[in-house]
């Protein structure tokens, strides 16, 4: 479909909700304060065509900075189906990709004289070496990683270094981040954190680098705004407050979970303040039960007016007490909560087991695996890695390769396209993307779904990752996971049968796998049934943040995210006795609604 | 935005030149001095229209002088193109932000490169390719979209206006007229165009068109046999209201002839004009951002007059516009028409390849501008097609420096050497113009003693020989020389002699009455005036008596009564088979020995 056709039937679906008709026609400053299924990606995604065909003229595009590659990922998706077609005019991708492909790679050299086009990412082993090296080099005593908790925090949230305070709040942490700077300077290296950090010193240094971006992106779209942190933040101000792009902010300051990360919700808050920004709330929840939306606010603490639409089913909140720690609970979700759902037409896929920490799923994991129920773990146990693009792309091939090439999903082409962007990063020449194209193809056929994944992997590694990272011009990809890959998908080493292709990527017996995720993981998902695994008052809140309100809130933040991943049903797992505060205030709600 | 230098290196004709390059140019060079080379770099660069096939050069292609293409590990040709003011406007901005060079973010670069591409040495053409990129970084691959939007496009010499214009698929027109039929709403196209199919039916009906019908009818039908009948009938052409564009045609003279009826001139003429305007509305209809129109030789066809007219509006007019222009030609009128700052000269040596000059970087104050421009419009621009020049004060000088030259036994003509009056004494900016062009010039000025100062000429030889080394910038005169050119005259008259400025010992008039043969001359010219009383007849006659009784002072009022130019043209009659004095000797020998 055209775009222009595609926008138009885009725009005509939001007629029944005037907040989101009216941000996505907004021309100025604009900041979408959106809940949860707020239908925020879908304003967001309308609002960037609208503007790419009403109001950027070619050859001028627009950019999008989104939390993750997973949410990029997702943009592109419904991007594509709006008839934007990736690599146009439309850069997305994250706060990192965008400070690296946008303003360091084509401007540093000009800036920087003895700036070296060699320089690459450091590595998580090296970098505490280097913090280490660091710390020697200033003469602290103690534990260094230890110490630089502290040095990141400053350094992740002071991002003007000209500001006094850099100097004289802590200077000798501010001593510990210029030596550790120092020495990855030297080793021709960057970090990830570095890499805003270095954009926003470019930026406010030299004004023509703004002017640059400003011609070439006129409009800057930003999604989760809550979860970037200050480096974005002070990029955001430098870039449209100062040089007059035009900014569009989606984010929700109650589902920030990244404080931990350096996001701090504040940030957004302070922006929606500003006069010279339209502040847009949307109201509507499309995706819980009114049920569940009511319970969720009680979870938040605060009152959000949230609704549903006119249709929308009531949903239901199930509390399950069980006699036992964590096994007897994963053998509950297994045992009862699960039959019962599939009893009632959910399928494995629709359905989300959610827990606070990566660890409280092993025992479900291993129970499941017994019990030969097949699970998709999206932890940072995940085979597949959803946020990274290399375990993204492997996975996208072994889709091709056991069907995907019958029903062009995903099409060769844009396999082609992944791999000239991890490879090249958009500055591939013809031949470049050429010879890709030849690569890819006579590793591709014949297509054999039946093969053994890990065999599958070492040959991919061999024929294709390996050669590629040899001439590869990007930085930042992380090319080792394919390694972890390999190691996780050897099950003969544990005596069990192959993982087949169709297995390992994704959906077999057309049911699905149960999806496992920590909360944080969970963020933007959706599943039709949500069990929350291990809701004990040891687990959330943490004993150490009960004396602390803000930390206190942070924690909420978390449960009511976890909480409103559900559509239909919700159902809260706890040892008896010992249940979460929060899922006390969230029963209190339930039985008030009754 | 506009080229602000192109550099090719080992390309045809051009072993490595480096131009500066103003917003628009124009090319001035004799046949072969590469003007279409230089476009054609240009197009391999720039020009998406060229097929990839083009784009791949043959050996053929490397400079004749190189020591074979294969030479060491292969030689390349390498062709970049700067651009500057792309961020004035946010679309050519946007395209070429990420192409900045690396030691100044001001200028954007393009480069082609046709190299070696193959394992070990090259030993075929097929073992070389070709890439084009940006920034100076061979791994910025430029987009197509970048140059599809900053189109370069070439109007080649002699092409065939006429049908150009008349084939509508390829005319300019179109999409002009397709864009304006485009506006009109359909109610007013559908009246119009029955309108139309009411009055050629009534033309069908005319009886002489009904009989001739029926004639034509008849002899088809008897030739083939009814079996055979193709039914032929009279209609006129479409009337269908989305075709009416294609009757449209544009008329000259007020209606009564075809465009393509028009005579040479005027169809290229119209042919450029329409092509501008289409260039312009693609950039309206957002095709295009920035044009780069080269124009070979459009002086064909065009008389004098007309090449001036229409290339000093143009130069003018496109000063704003988001397009340049790069003219290619050998016409002085189009060269002296040109803004001199615009003025690119190419020239071919041969062995040693071509060379351009460009005038882009020409820096001067603006009344010396004025003059400059002035000096080329009034001389058809005749420097640029010089081979070398010698600078001369004024029409006294000029008159007489050919026919020395006669009898030194060069025919200044014939070598291409220029005698160039600057009218007074400001040789700088001409100086300087020469020396931008890489044309070999000497200056002949007069000491000019003054009673009881130091000569005019003494500081005016010191102040034009130190900026004569400024420009070359080769110190032919030691720091020690340079300190003593105030008080040592042999010092300064030796240093200027370095530099090619040659100085008498007063001036010109008197420095001839100085050699005897000379001054036999220049007194029989003015014993002849015959408006002289007998207080100068007499005094001209005891002058020829004997040459030590002239009185400059005299003699110079004297020949001020004939009238200086008057007087150096009998002059210059008369002197065939004199020696010339020293310093115009060495002055008219030294161009004639670099030429």
């Amino acid at each position: 479909m055209s775009s222009t056709r595609a926008l138009k039937a885009a725009i005509g679906s939001l007629s029944q909700n005037p907040e989101q008709l009216l941000a996505v026609n907004v021309t100025d400053h604009c900041i979408v304060l959106a809940g949860p299924g707020s239908g925020k990606t879908k304003t967001l995604t309308t609002a960037m065509v609208r503007t790419l065909l009403e109001d950027v003229p070619e050859p001028r595009g627009v950019a999008c900075i989104t939390y993750n590659n997973e949410c990029a990922f997702e943009l592109e998706k419904r991007l594509s189906a709006l008839g934007l077609e990736r690599g146009t005019r439309a850069f997305i991708g994250t706060v990192h990709g965008f400070a690296l492909s946008q303003i360091i790679l084509p401007f540093a050299r000009c800036v920087f004289p003895d700036w070296s086009s060699e320089i690459s990412v450091i590595s998580e082993a090296d970098r505490k070496d280097v913090v280490a090296q660091a710390y020697a080099s200033i003469g602290g005593a103690g534990d260094p990683q230890n110490r630089w908790k502290f040095a990141e925090t400053k350094r992740k949230s002071e991002i003007d270094r000209s500001a006094p305070a850099w100097r004289d709040t802590n200077p000798e942490l501010a001593d510990f981040v210029e030596a550790y700077e120092g020495i990855l300077k030297d080793r021709n290296q960057i970090d990830f954190d570095g890499m805003p950090l270095l954009a926003y010193e470019m930026v406010s240094r030299f004004p023509w680098i703004s002017e640059a971006l400003k011609a070439k992106y006129p409009v800057l779209f930003v999604d989760e705004y809550q979860d970037l942190g200050y480096a974005l933040h002070e990029l955001v101000l430098k870039l449209c407050f100062e040089c007059g792009i035009r900014l569009f902010a989606v984010g929700d300051i109650d589902q920030s979970i990244y404080g931990f990360a350096g996001a701090e919700p504040s940030l957004l808050e302070g922006l929606s303040a500003r006069a010279d920004v339209q502040t847009i709330r949307l109201r509507f929840n499309y995706r819980c039960g009114t049920d569940i939306i009511d319970a969720s606010m009680a979870a938040l603490g605060a009152e959000r007016g949230y609704v549903g639409p006119d249709n929308a089913g009531k949903g239901a909140i199930r509390f399950h007490q069980v006699n036992g720690d964590d096994n007897a609970q994963a053998k509950y979700v297994l045992e009862s909560i699960l039959p019962d759902l599939q009893s009632r037409g959910y399928q494995l896929g629709e359905i989300g087991v959610l827990y606070r920490w990566a660890k409280h799923s092993d025992n479900l994991v291993s129970i499941a695996e017994t019990q030969g129920v097949p699970v998709v773990r999206a932890d940072n146990k995940a085979l597949i890695k959803r946020n990274s693009p290399v375990s993204r792309f492997v996975e996208r091939c072994a889709q091709w390769v056991v069907g995907g090439w019958k029903t062009a999903d995903p099409r060769f082409q844009r396999l082609c396209y992944d791999a000239s962007s991890l490879v090249y990063g958009g500055t591939a020449s013809d031949e470049e993307k050429r010879q890709i194209e030849h690569e890819l193809i006579t590793f591709l056929t014949p297509m054999d779904g039946a093969a053994s994944t890990h065999s599958w992997l070492l040959d991919f590694k061999r024929d294709i990752l390996s050669p590629w990272f040899a001439r590869k011009r990007t930085i930042s990809e992380h090319w080792d996971n394919v390694d972890e890959m390999i190691g996780r998908t050897d099950l003969a080493k544990k005596g069990s049968a192959d993982l087949k292709m169709a297995q390992f990527c994704g959906d077999s017996s057309g049911t699905g796998a149960i999806n496992l995720s920590t909360f944080h993981s969970s963020k933007g998902r959706e599943f039709r049934a949500v069990i929350l695994l291990g809701m004990n008052n040891d687990v959330i809140p943490n004993w150490r943040s009960k004396n602390d309100p803000n930390k206190m809130n942070a924690e909420r933040r978390e449960f009511y995210v976890a909480v409103t991943r559900a559509e239909q049903e919700l159902h809260v797992v706890f040892q008896k006795g010992q249940h979460s505060v929060f899922v006390r205030e969230l029963y209190n709600r339930t039985q008030q609604n009754k | 935005m506009h080229i602000s230098r192109v550099q090719i290196r080992n390309f045809r004709n051009f072993k490595s030149i480096d131009v500066p390059m103003a917003k628009n140019s124009v090319l001035v060079g004799e046949n072969r001095a590469g003007k279409s080379n230089f476009i054609h770099a240009l197009r391999l660069v720039l020009d998406t229209s060229l097929p990839d096939r083009s784009r791949s050069l043959k050996i053929s292609d490397f400079w004749d002088g190189i020591a074979g293409p294969f030479a060491e590990g292969g030689n390349s040709i390498e062709i970049d193109v700067d651009f500057v003011g792309f961020e004035a406007n946010p679309a050519t901005h946007a395209l070429l932000a990420d192409f900045r060079v690396a030691d100044d973010h001001t200028v954007a670069r393009i480069s082609y490169r046709f190299r070696p591409d193959c394992e070990g040495e090259p030993s075929s053409e097929a073992d070389f390719d070709y890439i084009i990129f940006g920034g100076g970084d061979e791994t910025r691959s430029v987009p197509s979209k970048t140059r599809k939007r900053l189109v370069l496009d070439v109007l080649h010499a002699l092409r065939d206006a006429e049908s150009d214009l008349a084939n509508w698929r390829k005319s300019p027109l179109r999409p002009l007229v397709e864009d304006a039929f485009s506006r009109i709403p359909d109610s007013d196209l559908v009246s119009v165009s029955s309108a139309i199919e009411g009055a050629g039916d009534a033309l069908l009906q005319l009886g002489e068109i009904t009989t001739l019908e029926a004639t034509l009818r008849g002899k088809l039908l008897a030739i083939g046999g009814p079996r055979n009948d193709i039914d032929a009938k009279f209609g006129i052409l479409s009337t269908d209201p989305s075709r009416l564009a294609n009757i449209l045609k544009l008329f000259i003279d007020g209606g009564s002839r075809e465009i393509g009826d028009a005579s040479l001139g005027s169809a290229n003429l119209a042919l450029l004009t329409l092509q501008l305007a289409e260039y312009e509305w693609k950039r309206a209809q957002n095709e295009q951002d920035f044009t780069i129109i080269a124009i070979e030789e459009p002086e064909a066809h065009l008389h004098p007059q007309l090449q001036r007219k229409v290339f000093s509006t143009l130069f003018q007019e496109n000063l704003e516009a988001p397009q340049s222009l790069i003219v290619t030609t050998h016409s002085p009128n189009i060269a002296s028409v040109t803004p001199f700052n615009q003025i690119i000269l190419l020239r071919n040596y041969g062995d040693k390849g071509a060379a351009a000059y460009s005038l882009a970087n020409l820096s001067l104050a603006d009344d010396k501008k004025d003059d400059l421009q002035g000096y080329l419009t009034t001389t058809r621009a005749e420097i640029l097609f010089s081979n070398g020049v010698i600078f001369v004060e004024g029409p006294s000088e000029e008159a007489i420096v050919p026919a020395f030259s006669a009898t030194l036994g060069h025919d200044l003509d014939a070598l291409g050497i220029t005698v160039c009056s600057v009218d007074g004494v400001d040789f700088g900016p001409y100086l300087k113009l020469a020396t931008m062009l890489g044309l070999p010039c000497s200056v002949i000025t007069d000491w000019d003693p003054i009673a009881g100062g130091t000569p005019l000429g003494w500081a005016r030889a010191k102040k034009l020989l130190l900026s004569k080394r400024d420009i070359q910038g080769a110190a032919a005169v030691t720091p020690a020389q340079l300190s003593r050119l105030d008080t040592e005259e042999d010092t300064l008259r030796a240093a200027a002699r370095k530099y090619n400025i040659y100085l008498n010992s007063s001036t010109l008039e008197i420095e001839l009455s100085q050699d005897p043969d000379l001054a036999d001359v220049l007194l029989s010219i003015l014993s002849e005036q015959t408006s002289f009383g007998p207080v100068l007849k007499s005094r001209i006659a005891r002058y020829q008596a004997d040459h030590a009784e002239i009185v400059p002072e005299k003699l110079m009022l004297m020949i001020g009564y004939v009238g200086k130019g008057r007087f150096a043209r009998a002059l210059a009659q008369r002197i065939g088979g004199i020696a010339p004095p020293e310093y115009i000797k060495l002055a008219i020998e030294h161009v004639v020995a670099k030429t």
